[in-house]
């Protein structure tokens, strides 16, 4: 990290600290807790092996100027941070913000990647990182099913990276995506109402198309917790719901993986959930939608197929009916 | 029950917690301000004030309608926080007013329950009020006359209608006036659709979440106690009335 740039008073942007100042652990604090930590991780990180010293304290990117979404703003950093559907903290959405930042640690973190592929193995995120890099940035809209949507400039890197070195074997049809299951850290995840651990599924050719994407950041930054740190799905053609938070397997699987969501209520939440405004949820119309920030009296704004990557993803699904594969 | 019994039994009510204030008051001069008497004496008498009653209606809205405006705490999505924090306080507020009757029954002697009883109109009366403003919200998120009418086409939606319907007749006639121009009986009859709305608004919040319903559960679980409490009650002395010679 560049040492000349100026430190910034803001007491989470532990971006623009010096490396040596900073405990993996501090990344994640919560804001009032991180003066505090501040001063023993000084004293303390003279201590730690280097290798205990997370990760490099900025984000390597650069944009790939294909996702750049020229002309559409992009949704305020702590709006996106703010905002999160995760019902592993709670059901509200100011709840994750903060509950996943008690000291809930996403350092080490080990991702399995498993079932039918020939390079199955179980590595940390940062080898992960490593190993999938350089990391890039792209904009891409974000359209929940609940009819809102965000513009959100993401850092990672795309999923067919990911599906080359895994390998997968010819009978792989399907790509399920598991997150943590943490009952004693979350409370969310004590209720019995949903299935955890939370799971979502891909077609092969859905996590080969280029758009698919693994976030290990957001505005250049490492993912925040509530975001699904250290490192989530973006499937950006799809509800917000397909994108798995907080990965901990990827498996390539011959049959269609069961979601929770769709577990939960077929008939709301099909396995597909590709953007759609002709095909309404039973409860509301996806015809518009809501765009964070954009003010009280805003109103909607009409939603695109596929989001507005119908050139890159209709292909997918030529011939199919999409009000039936909703 | 005919007109004049209507309008009489609110009146007995409100005297009846005058009246039984009256002894437990003489007892408070004898005891020389004894905080055994005191404390529970001044509790029903604030309970029982209008103004205290008003306050707390209000005040509600105050605190999660108001302040969180100026505050910043509506988070990134103002109106939908606005839709949604109306719609609970209305179905909570419904949920009060539901459950006094059953407690008058449940605790004849209660003071504090007949306290909470004189204030079943302006409770009633408050659930519609912020029921509309949950409506007002709604089509303020919706925002513009297409994407309204788009929402119309769902029952999700004809529920929450159909039951703020019924909460707006029932408050256009909770006076005095009205229960008189009908008769007792008829008004009677009309309010008992108290419960239809209660069913249909329970039924809409609980479709409301994503796959849970915490809020509708813990509300249609305390009322359908509170009843089921009531009726046995009923029946309970109705049979020991009628055995009696």
């Amino acid at each position: 990290m560049d040492k000349q740039k100026p430190r910034t008073n803001c007491a989470h942007d532990e971006w623009n600290l010096p490396d040596s100042g900073i405990t993996p652990e501090a990344c994640y604090l919560h804001r009032r807790e991180f003066l505090r930590v501040f001063g023993l991780g000084l004293a303390a990180s003279a201590l730690l092996p280097p290798g205990i010293r997370a990760e490099p304290a900025a984000l390597n990117d650069s944009l790939n100027a294909s996702y750049k979404l020229d002309g559409v703003k992009l949704t305020p950093e702590d709006l996106i941070t703010s905002y999160n559907n995760f019902y592993e903290w709670g059901l509200s959405k100011d709840q994750p913000k903060d509950l996943a930042n008690h000291g809930w640690k996403t350092r080490p973190w080990s991702v399995e990647i498993g079932g039918s592929c020939a390079n199955a193995r179980k590595l940390d995120v940062d080898e992960l990182i490593k190993l999938l890099g350089p990391i890039e940035r792209r904009n891409y809209r974000h359209r929940c099913v609940e009819a809102w949507s965000m513009v959100i400039p993401w850092d990672g890197f795309p999923l067919a990276k990911l599906v080359d070195v895994a390998q997968p074997k010819p009978e792989a049809k399907y790509v399920r995506f598991t997150s943590f299951l943490d009952p004693a850290n979350c409370p969310g995840q004590r209720s019995n109402d949903f299935a955890w651990p939370y799971t979502e599924g891909l077609t092969i050719e859905e996590a080969r198309n280029q758009l698919a994407f693994i976030a290990v950041g957001l505005y250049g930054k490492p993912l925040r917790n509530q975001n699904g740190a250290p490192l989530r799905l973006v499937v950006p053609w799809k509800y917000g719901f397909k994108s798995a938070k907080s990965l901990v397997k990827i498996e390539f699987v011959a049959e269609q993986p069961r979601t929770l969501w769709n577990q939960l209520a077929p008939n709301e939440y099909g396995f597909y959930a590709n953007v759609n405004p002709n095909v309404d949820h039973p409860r509301w119309s996806q015809k518009s939608e809501r765009v964070i920030g954009a003010g009280f009296f805003s109103g909607k704004q009409p939603t695109l197929m596929f989001n507005g990557y119908e050139k890159q993803v209709a292909h997918l699904y030529a011939g199919m009916d999409l009000k039936k594969n909703f | 029950m005919n007109t004049a019994d209507v309008i009489e039994h609110q009146v007995r009510e409100v005297s009846g917690v005058q009246e039984r204030c009256v002894p437990a008051s003489s007892s408070m001069l004898g005891t020389r301000f004894s905080a055994k008497w005191f404390l529970p004496q001044l509790l029903v008498n604030v309970v029982a004030n209008k103004i205290f009653a008003l306050s707390v209606i209000i005040g509600v809205g105050i605190w999660l309608l108001v302040i969180p405006v100026f505050t910043g705490a509506l988070g990134a999505n103002p109106v939908e926080k606005l839709l949604h924090q109306t719609g609970e306080i209305a179905i909570w507020t419904l949920g009060a007013v539901l459950s006094l009757s059953p407690l008058r029954v449940l605790f004849p002697r209660s003071r504090l329950v007949n306290a909470l009883n004189r204030h079943r109109r302006a409770i009633g009366v408050s659930a519609c009020v912020y029921g509309l403003m949950h409506f007002g919200f709604h089509l303020l998120y919706e925002g513009d006359a297409q994407a309204i009418a788009r929402s119309f086409s769902k029952p999700f939606i004809w529920l929450g209608l159909a039951g703020l319907s019924i909460l707006v007749t029932l408050a256009a006639t909770s006076n005095n006036f009205s229960i008189r121009k009908l008769g007792g009986i008829k008004w009677k009859r009309l309010h008992r659709l108290a419960y239809a709305a209660a069913a249909l608004l329970i039924y809409h919040q609980a479709i409301a979440g994503k796959g849970h319903w915490y809020i509708a559960r813990w509300l249609l679980l305390s009322l359908l106690v509170l009843q089921t409490a009531r009726v046995t009650m009923q029946l309970v002395t109705k049979r020991t009335r009628t055995s009696q010679p």
